[in-house]
């Protein structure tokens, strides 16, 4: 079943396209990735979704047949762009006002404040909070009333290595007990780590739509064809004269104290490693990296970003 | 609405500029009725042969309604003035954004800032009741209800100032663009009223052209025109060059601004880009 089925969207500012004939459908129980780089359309696309920036052309739809579009939003759980609240008001009081406009009780936000670890500062006013403490407020808010549907625009925007960790690790136990999670960020890494599904957006143009996995196993119809690996030994200008000699290896780039290899995908960490030491090297570091959503994403964007 | 105007009284409760504004409009009504009535005790009363300018007090009843309401007017710009803060807080902390997306409608959104602006013009004609009530009592004449029209003419004026705060931080966006303009605003009105009341005058004394005083059409003039100095007697004097009253237009003027206001506001926040 779609959540959310979007429909050749479109978004004109003056001369821009911000938005250009997007469709795509996020099929329920998923974490639905929108990754682009900064000023591709994300926040723009999820704008409209919520009701907050009006299209130029096209359609959405959310699952929730007969529901006025504000009754269907009381639902979903959101944190669009930055986090949006009463500047003079304590957390607690701001998701009071955030509690009451989703219909939910209050009983929620104790519960909510201890999941983002604010439990202590509840009573703090939002403007004497740090950028990662308005985040996690912010995360806090979109949890309130348990939704069965969150949206997270750059969810992990301003949070320290730890809070970006723990956040992460709420999204995929959220995903876990059985929510639609729909997150936009410009981070491959973060995507890669925590999203099923991934909608590649440029320029306002849908690269791209499709599982994960999916997608990082092919380039269109071409199957993989390379992989990258890091080796390392005692003398590195031996090992890199013995792999040009190797079958398989098709670069080698030296760096600081290692060899980074481009290899065809017949080449295994084990196949290397047997070569090198019978050639009389042993190594000191070998790491097979897969193929990274990170090379697909700039096979499919083009190795530049978007000024 | 009572619900959306609950979750609005959260936002504002503990809002320091919202107890301060109010606060100033009630102290500021109270103590320039209390100044005019000890004025007129102290000094006027006490110049000789002024009983026949001024019979009786301007704060006995039924003087004391139009009294207070005229006075009080000149505050009505605070309630205003919080009403452009408000607004503009919710734009600069983008939580207009965010009430929507947690699931008011935009329209919905509108209304409880309507609603708001129905509330604080509301209590503002409380206070001016009740005010009206204290000078009534000291003043030691009988109660009568007597010219309470102009406690209306006081709310529509209430109502008019808060409607154009609401369109201008709903065109503007920017706190302290919105807060300039809405000053500007009244400033430049004013202005071009004082030249269109000349103009009036000049009419009816060369071609006897009656439109009463032109500059009262205006949108915040509307509903100011309607109230007028107790103090008027001196008019009185000047009245064959001045252009007579038409309140019933001006009344009708003020009206139509309501809700020409509400309509720009609502096709504003419904079409645009939040």
């Amino acid at each position: 079943m779609a959540i959310l089925s979007i429909n050749n969207l479109t978004k004109n500012y003056r001369t821009v396209k911000a938005l250009d004939n997007v469709s795509f459908t996020v099929p329920a129980k998923t974490v639905f990735g929108i990754l682009g780089p900064n000023g591709s359309g994300k926040t723009t696309l999820l704008g409209i979704v919520m009701d907050v920036i009006k299209s130029s052309g096209g359609t959405y739809t959310w699952a929730g047949e007969g529901m006025a579009a504000n009754d269907l939003r009381k639902r979903i759980g959101t944190l669009l762009e930055t986090p949006n609240f009463y500047h003079y008001l304590s957390a607690e009081k701001n998701l009071q006002i955030a509690a009451k406009i989703k219909g939910r009780g209050e009983a929620d936000i104790d519960k909510v404040l201890k999941i983002v670890n604010l439990y202590e500062r509840k009573d703090s006013k939002f403007n004497t909070y740090s950028l990662g403490m308005k985040q996690r407020l912010a995360i806090a808010s979109a949890l309130l009333g348990d939704p069965d549907i969150l949206v997270f625009d750059e969810p992990t925007n301003g949070l320290d290595p730890a809070g970006i960790a723990e956040i992460r690790e709420l999204i995929k136990s959220l995903y876990k007990s059985g929510k639609t999670i729909i997150m936009a960020s410009h981070i491959l890494d973060e995507v890669e780590k925590v999203c099923t599904h991934v909608a590649i957006i440029q320029k306002g143009v849908l690269k791209t739509v499709g599982p994960v996995a999916e997608l990082m196993g092919t380039t269109g119809a071409e199957t993989i064809t390379r992989i990258s690996i890091e080796v390392g030994a005692a003398d590195n200008q031996a090992l890199k004269n013995i792999l040009q000699k190797m079958d398989g290896v098709s670069s080698i780039t030296e760096a600081e104290n290692e060899l980074q290899l481009v290899c065809t995908e017949k080449i295994t960490g084990e196949l290397l490693n047997r070569f090198c030491f019978e050639k009389g090297i042993v190594l000191n570091k070998l790491n097979v990296k897969r193929k990274s959503l990170e090379t697909r994403f700039l096979e499919i964007t083009g190795n530049q970003s978007d000024k | 609405m009572i619900n959306l105007l609950k979750i609005e009284w959260l936002k504002i409760k503990s809002y320091t500029g919202f107890i301060l504004l109010s606060s100033f409009f009630a102290l500021g009504v109270l103590t320039t009725n209390y100044i005019v009535y000890a004025f007129k005790k102290n000094v006027i009363d006490k110049v000789e042969g002024s009983q026949l300018l001024f019979s009786g007090s301007p704060f006995d009843f039924d003087a004391v309604w139009k009294t207070v309401s005229y006075y009080g007017g000149y505050f009505l710009m605070l309630p205003a003035l919080l009403m452009v803060i408000l607004i503009s807080n919710e734009y600069s902390y983008k939580t207009h954004r965010q009430n929507i997306i947690d699931g008011w409608s935009r329209f919905e959104f509108l209304k409880v800032k309507l609603g708001l602006a129905l509330v604080f013009a509301l209590a503002s004609t409380l206070v001016i009741v009740l005010t009206a009530l204290l000078f009534g009592a000291f003043s030691g004449t009988a109660f009568s209800v007597n010219g309470f029209a102009n406690v209306g003419y006081f709310f529509l004026k209430a109502l008019t100032y808060n409607l154009v705060a609401i369109l201008i931080s709903i065109l503007v966006k920017k706190s302290g663009v919105a807060i300039a303009l809405f000053f500007i605003y009244t400033i430049f009105e004013n202005g071009v009223s004082l030249l269109l009341f000349f103009l009036a005058i000049k009419l009816k004394k060369d071609s006897n052209l009656d439109l009463g005083n032109i500059g009262n059409y205006l949108p915040m003039n509307a509903s100011d025109g309607l109230l007028t100095s107790p103090f008027e007697q001196f008019q009185g004097m000047a009245k064959s060059v001045l252009p007579t009253d038409y309140n019933m237009l001006v009344l009708a003027f003020a009206l139509v601004y309501v809700i020409v206001f509400y309509l720009w506001s609502r096709n504003r926040i419904l079409k645009s880009d939040l």
